[in-house]
């Protein structure tokens, strides 16, 4: 071992490619894995399974609880669980449904596009404010996280049963049922597509003017090319399949945004970091001068709001309020930051690696429908495949 | 019958890049007290992890001889190494804490009825006749939880030898324990050695070396570079083996020139929060120069760390006394209000306080500076690296890289990345809970020199130390507390080891 020193000797473009590779071995093990199980289901459905139709109802289907999980991440690695989020996220479908059916065709007759938006508000609204108030009893009251959302799964549960009063509410209006199942058109899609791709090298670029003013040493160009163009041609491949079937679907474009900013937050800002810090060691952060209290409380109101987006979606993508509305997302969601890295001890975890553990979810459900696997069937193998999966990652870090 | 218990023949034990152990061999001999002493990263504890199977027969090369005959543990199995009569002792207890004495030292091999169910009565009566036996002063049925940490060692020891153990590991045993603690340990290892057990004994406190071994095997960089007997070596010549130079000076010279007085603690009075009927501090008062370094003596449970952490903000609730910085009272209720006034803490426990273990070190050291780096929306990860990177230069923090998690660096560097983290808040008063616990001579070395530069810009420095001679070589001024008062202040001139005992017992008192 050699004192720490700014200048590194120059090594080869493959090595450095490897050496990438291995810093971050656990997120590209999970991507191989989806990759495996995408074969295998194209090769069981004979090649149906990634037919432009199915791919594009594939990414739309994980939207409703990857909203979920891109909080979760951030409340595990606190060392904390939110369970009451399945039921936050169904209560304000169920919220949003009742307002959609019986209030503003009342007060806003022939105004779909202000129904919306209101409805949106009062969605994020209630989901933000139990956010608060469970925040508030677990980090100033003390009280441990899984018990104040194991409650507050309870109380939404009931709260659901009383807005719908047993029944379903219709949420399928225009305007809002653009929410969850418009798409764009594609040239829209295209652009987006593009201005994605130029933001991709441009920030590339960006970071290293950055790393050059500040004297450090810079990873080869054409490694940074290389990844960059990988990243771009993924993002014009998808917007080429889904083009071929409706175009870019609304909800994974706001699940994109969404992930993006968490992604962004937990690593970038000092927010995210002490999040980290405290799941990592809270003695620690309490002595170096981190507020503890206020950072868990700010994380449970960021999952409060993050459920109210997964419910605006979930009453949009189904069109009604029902009172099974959320039931079982928040385990989905838990199972999806798990298969993505995050520590159930706290202190571990990326917002990037829960979406693909999402979808690495999604992809088992959708591909044994489409089989038709029966649904007992279907809960076996889910159950399998998670565990199987926690074991591979405690197998590999073990035999390192 | 051999007279040797424990031969090692050239044995090697290699790493990916590292060579752990270079052709070591010694011998051991049968029931003596044999001290191991190295730096850290010599290779003591991956001889330990050898003898206890962490490492097992055919990962390293040469033999081991034990009680004559080759030892082949196999497979990870630090079961295998019991059963043949070798146990260790760890630096951190692995009791159950809710579980009593004699629960735990049957824990896994408990006597049956036999019906199936646990025979406690016999249980009992075994572990009673263990803890007579050895002379251990513990009752079998206490709950391990309500045990000082002495009692809990004690209970420790009990377990390895319900075992039968011939070989007793003690990796670091005192690092924890008060003087009378240590005083009962060495009675204790003298009883051992009546009924012939032999004790390997581990430790950076190497007086204990001269109080209690036989013979004493000195390791550096994986090389064993003697084996002789106690009373053939003083300190400074198995200083000079452990370093390979003479090391004619354990404490650097300063040129430390204090200042006016910039901090005041007067009549402190506090109590523990969460008990509000236990008083913690009964009156402490001291000041403290620019560019001083004050030392802080008194026993274990004397009240040093909840002084530094009262005044810190984040534990004590003062009932009582004034603190004041430049003249003026200053309130601080938490780690941030202390930081704004320019006061930094290295803590006592850096595993457990001072560190996120899994993190990196970069991010170690930027966790309390993040303000500096950070708008709301955004961290400069640039400006927090070249921050970071001068800082690591700076302590000549040893590591690949600065990307490196904090669990893989020796205990010495940990500790280096801890004072690292707090310098870059450029502190006016750096507060050192015991800086140089459990870390290897050289490195110690290095914290001092730095210690010293430190006061020599200007910087004011309370020191806490439980060894007597770091606060006598290191201290301008030394504050002896005695049951939560300050019981009086030395200036190091007229300060001797008598004297800082007879202030701490509480035998003298000054006013």
């Amino acid at each position: 071992m050699a004192t720490i020193s700014e200048t590194k000797s120059r090594i080869n473009l493959w090595e450095e490619i490897l050496k990438r590779f291995r810093l971050n071995i656990q997120t590209y093990t999970i991507i191989l894995a989806l990759v495996a199980i995408w074969i295998l289901f194209t090769i069981l459905t004979g090649g149906a399974y990634l037919k432009p139709q199915n791919f594009s109802n594939l990414f739309r289907q994980m939207t409703v609880t990857s909203f979920l999980a891109a909080g979760m991440v951030l409340v595990i690695v606190t060392g904390n669980i939110d369970l009451s989020v399945g039921k936050l996220a169904g209560f304000v479908s169920v919220v949003v449904a009742y307002f959609q059916a019986n209030i503003w065709n009342h007060l806003l007759p022939n105004q779909p596009l202000i129904a919306a938006a209101l409805s949106v508000l009062v969605g994020l609204g209630v989901g933000t404010l139990f956010g608060v108030i469970q925040g508030y009893i677990i980090s100033y009251l003390q009280v441990p996280s899984f018990i104040v959302t194991l409650g507050g799964m309870w109380i939404l549960n009931g709260g659901i049963l009383i807005v719908t009063e047993g029944k379903t509410i219709p949420a399928n209006q225009p305007a809002f049922s653009e929410i969850a199942q418009g798409y764009l058109p594609s040239w829209l899609g295209w652009v987006l597509a593009i201005g994605v791709v130029i933001l991709l090298f441009y920030s590339m670029l960006r970071s290293r003017q950055r790393k050059r003013q500040y004297g450090f040493e810079l990873s080869s160009l054409s490694l940074d090319i290389l990844t960059t163009t990988f990243f771009s041609i993924l993002v014009i491949v998808y917007v080429y399949i889904v083009n071929m079937y409706n175009g870019v679907q609304t909800p994974v474009l706001l699940l994109a945004i969404t992930a993006v900013l968490m992604s962004y937050i937990s690593s970038n800002t000092r927010f995210g970091r002490y999040a980290y810090a405290i799941g990592g060691n809270r003695e620690a952060a309490r002595l170096s001068g981190i507020n503890i209290r206020k950072n868990i409380f700010m994380i449970f109101v960021l999952m409060g709001f993050l459920s109210g987006v997964s419910g605006i979606v979930l009453a949009s993508y189904v069109g009604y309020g029902t009172i099974a509305a959320g039931t079982g997302y928040e385990l989905d969601a838990i199972a999806s930051c798990i298969l993505g890295g995050t520590s159930t001890l706290g202190g571990v975890g990326t917002v990037f690696g829960a979406m693909i553990g999402s979808l690495i979810m999604t992809s088992l459900t959708n591909g044994l429908q489409m089989m038709n696997v029966q649904p007992a069937w279907q809960y076996l193998l889910k159950g399998i495949v998670l565990i199987l999966a926690v074991y591979a990652d405690v197998y590999f870090k073990k035999n390192r | 019958m051999e007279d040797n218990i424990l031969e090692f023949r050239n044995v090697t034990k290699r790493f990916p890049g590292i060579v752990a152990l270079n052709d070591v061999s010694f011998t051991i001999k049968r029931g003596e007290i044999h001290g191991i002493c190295g730096e850290n990263g010599a290779g003591k504890s991956t001889l330990m992890k050898i003898l206890s199977g962490v490492y097992p027969y055919g990962t390293y090369e040469g033999t081991i001889l034990y009680d004559g005959k080759e030892l082949r543990l196999q497979d990870r199995s630090i079961r295998q190494a019991i059963e043949e009569g070798i146990a260790i002792v760890y630096q951190e207890l692995t009791l159950v804490p809710n579980m009593t004495v004699g629960e735990n030292i049957f824990l896994g091999k408990e006597p049956l009825l036999p019906n199936g169910s646990i025979d406690w009565d016999r249980l009992y009566a075994e572990t009673a006749k263990i803890l007579e036996k050895y002379r251990l002063d513990i009752q079998p049925q206490a709950i391990v939880k309500y045990l000082g940490v002495g009692k809990m060692q004690m209970a420790e020891i009990a377990k390895a030898l319900a075992e039968n153990a011939k070989v007793l590991i003690l990796d670091e045993p005192t690092s924890a324990l008060t003087e009378a603690e240590v005083d009962k340990l060495m009675e204790i290892l003298q009883t051992l050695k009546e009924h012939g057990v032999t004790c390997i004994y581990i430790t950076h406190k190497l007086e204990e070396f001269f109080r209690i071994t036989d013979s004493i095997t000195v390791l550096r960089d994986g090389k064993a570079i003697i084996t002789a007997p106690t009373r053939e070596l003083n300190l400074e010549k198995l200083v000079s083996y452990m370093v390979g130079r003479e090391m004619k000076e354990r404490f650097p010279k300063g040129n430390r020139h204090p200042g006016k007085v910039i901090f005041e603690v007067e009549n402190l009075h506090a109590i523990d929060p969460n008990d509000p009927e236990r008083k913690i501090l009964n009156g402490v008062s001291f000041d403290l120069r620019e560019g001083e370094i004050l030392g802080i003596a008194g026993l274990m449970g004397s009240g040093r760390t909840e002084l530094v952490t009262t005044i810190f903000g984040e534990y004590g609730k003062i009932t009582q006394g004034k603190i004041r910085l430049d003249g003026k009272e200053i309130q601080i209720h938490s780690a941030r209000d202390a930081m704004r006034h320019g006061i930094s803490l290295v803590p006592e426990d850096r595993k457990g306080m001072g560190l996120v273990l899994m993190q990196s070190i970069l991010k170690n050291i930027s966790l309390p500076n993040l303000d500096r780096f950070a708008s709301f929306m955004r961290i400069n990860e640039l400006a927090e690296l070249k921050a970071a990177v001068t800082q690591a230069k700076n302590l000549a923090i040893k590591a690949s890289t600065l990307q490196a998690p904090c669990d893989s660096l020796s205990g010495g560097n940990q500790q280096k990345v801890v004072i690292a983290k707090w310098l870059l808040s450029s502190p006016r008063i750096l507060i050192m809970d015991d800086p140089t616990r459990g870390i290897d001579v050289g490195a110690k070395y290095e914290i001092y020199k730095l210690m010293n530069e430190l006061a020599e810009r200007g910087v004011a420095i309370i020191m806490i130390s439980s060894e007597l001679e770091e606060v006598l070589g290191m201290s301008d001024r030394i504050v002896v507390m005695h049951e939560g008062r300050s019981n009086g202040c030395l200036s190091i001139h007229e300060a001797t080891q008598e004297k800082i005992m007879t202030l701490a017992t509480g035998i003298a008192e000054m006013v």
